[in-house]
């Protein structure tokens, strides 16, 4: 009697292994396929110039200037960093003697 | 053969649960507001009642409303304080106004505060929730709710701590607790930080 219930359990079990296997399998095969086509596409192009370069020597000095914008991006990630404090107040009764530095709830200076 | 059949249907069984609880993690996950401690209250802004003493920084640019239960307390020249203080003299209730001094910038309050705790009085600090686009009584300013624990003493706090551009200056306004006592004493200082007067 509890081998057909048990039957069908162990196939939803199946189902929802298969289901999850194929949705990780999905994922990996859409995000792999990227990189390869941008490298792909990537490949061939310098190899075009490159090609039609040849003949024209003059071409090729533009080539130089397009690898330079990268170079700017770097730049980037320090304007995100938050503005670090200045100087700390000494502690124990310091500075300008606030609560704050005698283990009291922190004022709204700018630790200046 | 009943054994085996028996057998299949524990595997069964473990693997149903095993989804089950793997799809409930992930629902727990997905759905907004999952963790309602560390969303930032709605800050409706509002004259503070009638009774409530005033606080106007030295420079003009902010007024700063407290509790009657609060007394003014020795701070900074240029800030304005009142506190609530124990017999013992600890701090039940703290609030602080102060101009603009340093490198605050709305955009990042919240990581500055931090940075600023840590580098300054506190051993460590610890984000709660945090807001930008706050508006106040003639601003709009940029908010965290974090707690930290200094280095004298080791206290426990947690503030509220906003960041308020007005339309002449910036100011800094502080609403600070014992951590122990923040959920009684938040309602009272949020209502303080909304009473906050900036030009």
């Amino acid at each position: 009697m509890s081998f057909p219930l048990a039957r069908s359990a162990a196939g939803l079990a199946l189902l929802a292994g298969l289901t999850a296997g194929c949705s990780t399998a999905v994922t990996a095969h859409s995000t792999a396929p990227k990189p390869t086509a941008t490298a792909h596409s990537a490949t061939p192009k310098p190899t075009a110039t490159a090609h039609s370069a040849a003949p024209k020597p003059v071409t090729t000095p533009p080539s130089p200037p397009v690898t330079t914008p990268p170079a700017t991006t770097p730049a980037a990630p320090p304007t995100t960093m938050p503005a670090q404090p200045a100087n700390p107040i000494p502690q124990g009764n310091g500075g300008d003697q606030d609560g704050d530095n005698n283990g009291g709830p922190s004022d709204g200076d700018g630790n200046i | 053969m009943t054994a085996r059949i028996t057998r299949r249907g524990r595997y069964a069984l473990a693997m149903i649960a095993a989804a089950a609880a793997i799809t409930v993690a992930v629902v727990a996950f997905a759905l907004p507001g999952g963790s309602p401690g560390r969303t930032f209250p709605s800050l409706v802004p509002a004259a503070a009642p009638a009774g409530w003493p005033h606080l106007t920084l030295p420079d003009g640019t902010a007024v700063l409303s407290y509790p009657p239960s609060l007394r003014r307390v020795a701070g900074d020249k240029d800030a304005v304080s009142a506190a609530r203080l124990s017999p013992g003299g600890t701090y039940q209730l703290y609030l602080n106004a102060t101009p603009r001094q340093g490198a605050e910038r709305l955009r990042q309050w919240a990581a500055f505060r931090l940075s600023l705790l840590r580098s300054d009085d506190a051993a460590s600090a610890h984000e709660v929730a945090a807001a930008e686009g706050v508006k106040f009584r003639g601003g709009t300013g940029s908010c965290v709710i974090d707690n930290y624990v200094t280095r004298i003493g080791g206290h426990h706090y947690e503030e509220i701590a906003c960041l308020v551009q007005g339309q002449a200056a910036a100011s800094v306004i502080v609403a600070a607790a014992p951590a122990a006592a923040w959920v009684q004493a938040r309602p009272l200082l949020l209502q303080a930080v909304a009473a906050y007067l900036v030009r």
